[in-house]
């Protein structure tokens, strides 16, 4: 299923989001930056035919931007067109704090999707702090959201959740547990090659495989930001755009700020470079 | 007849799963993997929807729901592996079990005795999750009191310490967060809060009330080391340490030796040489031998509930300890899980032919954050930015 979507799945992978949507457990998955935690979801979506809804978090980010705000300019403009109007307080009050009045933000969205089950992916939960995360524990138990002035929200399908996290810090136990776990590492160099395939079908047979061996030996030197997939996509389609047909010293050394975002780790790749030249291209 | 049969059969074969599956779940446990019964109870439910009879996709399948870490995939596999083979081999080898037990349980890369290696020989260079030594800008400072070494400074000298930490700490407690509370006058409009208001005078704005970020609250905790081979640098700390304290709400301090004691009281005095002198009495062990892993555990065991993710812990100590290095390594990991920085001051990183070399120091660099200087003022300076979370 996940193969059509350009997503190159593991079993583990199909796994975990098999058992996620058999059990309506979220699905947190960790793994270092750049293996692809984000496309799951969007795979997952786009192989369920259905809306894909996301949140990325951030430090601070709470309630009123993550569930719900009311739309205040709707709101003001509303009562200044009613003001001659002969309504009581407590009609107006009933009219601007309606359905008609409130932002859905992400996870309210998420909820009252009416046709059908939407991906809700809640990207990076890792960088929202402690009191969010409580939060969301709360919203991802019941699928239900309380609004004071209209009331409880239950979910008419319950969101198929993605959560990713890239481990700059410990999630709660209590979330750990709610969720099913999966871990995403690099991919080995014959998954790799087939996702620079299927991602960027352009790309010639051998540069193809050139480029992710030259990825799979940056990978093991001591760099402080190791590129990701990502990054290896990046270099594949500038590759293909800058028509290269064979990897040499030159065309790397033009295109490494493709996969390297680090002056000290483009010097120090730089150094290498000669080397990883002679072994890797021809 | 025969369909009846099959039932039945197919029933006992379930609750024999089941069976199994609690047993699986016990031995997690004793291995150190908390598995919780909710959790057992969905993996008993995934057992219903999966293809029992494929060995990989049990062990998918379970391992993601009974897992909630990598650092348990592990202990999962191993445990995995004997359990399938059970029903052939009765005898379980305990021994390659024991192993995996000793392991610590921290999120840290466990560190091995290669890592460690590694670690030593390429620190200063980038090395992600470990700590680095954080960069001292070189005389930038026109007073050449910012470079002096603390082990020659003068009484008179030592108060510029304190201006420094008050002055720190002044600037770190205006940095805005990104929450808000709301507060009478501002530059935003706090719209929700005006709204509400203006229902009273009819859906009239007659009454702002505004929001401001709220500032960015660290909590400190210092544990200063105040042994004999700490003597010229800890009185300096010390006085460091006061700045702090009587400008910052959040400190908590430390000192210890062989034994903790908590100073956060007798620092809040008016004079330091008020605060010293009750320091004088009132604590032991001062400036005798040194035990950093059986103070910290001290530490950690009566007052851990204070550290969270918002506590930047600060050690003050040059990581010369007669205890045990496995005890401080204990301690450090279960601080460091629970706090938000970890910084490691050591004045005798100052002089540039130190190395960490002590087997206390080895021990805890891998649960440190920031392994720093603190030999001059311009050291203390430098660690401003690491203050803030």
């Amino acid at each position: 299923m996940l193969e059509q979507q350009v997503y190159v799945a593991d079993a583990a992978i199909a796994t975990a989001l098999y058992l996620s949507m058999a059990l309506g457990k979220p699905l947190l998955v960790e793994g270092p930056a750049g293996v692809g935690k984000t496309e799951i979801a969007k795979a997952l979506a786009n192989a369920l035919d259905t809306r894909l809804i996301r949140l990325q978090c951030y430090e601070g980010l709470d309630a009123t931007t993550a569930l719900y705000e009311w739309n205040y300019p709707k709101q003001l403009l509303h009562l200044k067109l009613e003001e001659t109007s002969t309504a009581s307080e407590a009609e107006k009050e009933a009219v601007i704090f309606s359905e008609a009045f409130l932002l859905k933000r992400p996870l309210l969205q998420a909820i009252t999707q009416h046709d059908r089950a939407p991906v809700l992916l809640i990207d990076e939960i890792d960088r929202s702090d402690e009191e969010f995360e409580a939060f969301l524990l709360e919203v991802l138990s019941d699928y239900q959201v309380t609004i004071p002035e209209i009331g409880s929200i239950k979910a008419t399908h319950r969101p198929h959740v993605v959560l990713t996290s890239n481990r700059s810090r410990d999630l709660s136990d209590a979330l750990r547990r709610r969720c099913l776990y999966h871990w995403i590492d690099y991919p080995s160099l014959e998954k790799e090659l087939e996702i620079v395939r299927a991602k960027v079908p352009g790309i010639e047979a051998d540069l193809a495989e050139r480029l992710t061996q030259v990825m799979q030996a940056t990978r093991t030197m001591s760099l402080s930001k190791i590129p990701g997939v990502a990054e290896t996509l990046d270099w594949a389609n500038a590759l293909v755009a800058l028509q290269a047909t064979e990897l040499n010293e030159q065309i790397v050394g033009e295109t490494l700020g493709c996969f390297l975002k680090d002056e000290a780790d483009i010097a120090a790749f730089k150094t290498e470079l000669p080397r990883i030249c002679m072994d890797y291209t021809d | 007849m025969h369909g009846l049969h099959g039932l039945k059969q197919d029933r006992v074969m379930a609750e024999l799963e089941v069976e199994k599956l609690i047993v699986f779940c016990r031995e997690l446990r004793a291995e150190g993997v908390s598995v919780t019964p909710s959790e057992a109870v969905t993996a008993a439910s995934a057992l219903q929807v999966i293809d029992t009879t494929d060995r990989n996709e049990v062990f998918l399948s379970l391992r993601s729901i009974l897992t909630t870490s990598v650092d348990d995939f592990p202990i999962f596999e191993a445990l995995f592996k004997r359990f399938w083979s059970r029903s052939t081999h009765k005898f379980v080898q305990r021994e390659t079990l024991q192993n995996s037990t000793l392991r610590q349980q921290s999120n840290t890369p466990r560190q091995s005795p290669k890592n460690l290696a590694f670690f030593l020989e390429h620190w200063g260079s980038s090395f992600s999750g470990g700590a680095q030594p954080v960069k001292v800008p070189g005389a930038s400072d026109t007073e050449s009191l910012t470079t002096k070494d603390f082990s020659e400074f003068t009484n008179e000298e030592l108060e510029e310490v304190s201006r420094l930490a008050r002055r720190m700490v002044r600037r770190l407690a205006r940095r805005p967060s990104r929450r808000w509370r709301p507060v009478r006058r501002g530059h935003r409009v706090n719209l929700r809060r005006s709204l509400r208001l203006s229902l009273k005078t009819g859906g009239e704005l007659i009454e702002l009330t505004y929001k401001e970020r709220r500032p960015k609250r660290t909590k400190l905790v210092v544990l200063c080391d105040v042994s004999g081979s700490m003597d010229i640098y800890s009185r300096l700390l010390l006085q460091f340490v006061y700045g702090l304290q009587n400008s910052f709400a959040k400190v908590e301090s430390f000192v210890f030796a062989t034994s903790l004691a908590r100073i956060t009281g007798e620092l809040k005095n008016k004079t330091y040489k008020n605060a010293l002198d009750r320091l004088a009495t009132n604590v032991r062990g001062w400036s005798g031998g040194t035990r950093i892993g059986a103070s910290l555990a001290a530490f950690n065991a009566q007052w851990l509930r204070r550290v969270d993710s918002r506590t930047v812990i600060i050690i003050l100590s040059d990581g010369w300890d007669t205890g045990e290095p496995e005890q401080l390594a204990e301690a450090l990991a279960l601080l460091q899980r629970r706090a938000g920085r970890m910084i490691w001051l050591n004045p005798l990183l100052g002089s540039t032919d130190y190395a960490p070399v002590t087997r206390g120091m080895q021990a805890a660099l891998p649960y440190i954050n920031v392994f720093a200087p603190a030999h001059d003022l311009a050291s203390l300076r430098a660690l401003e930015p690491h203050l803030v979370l």
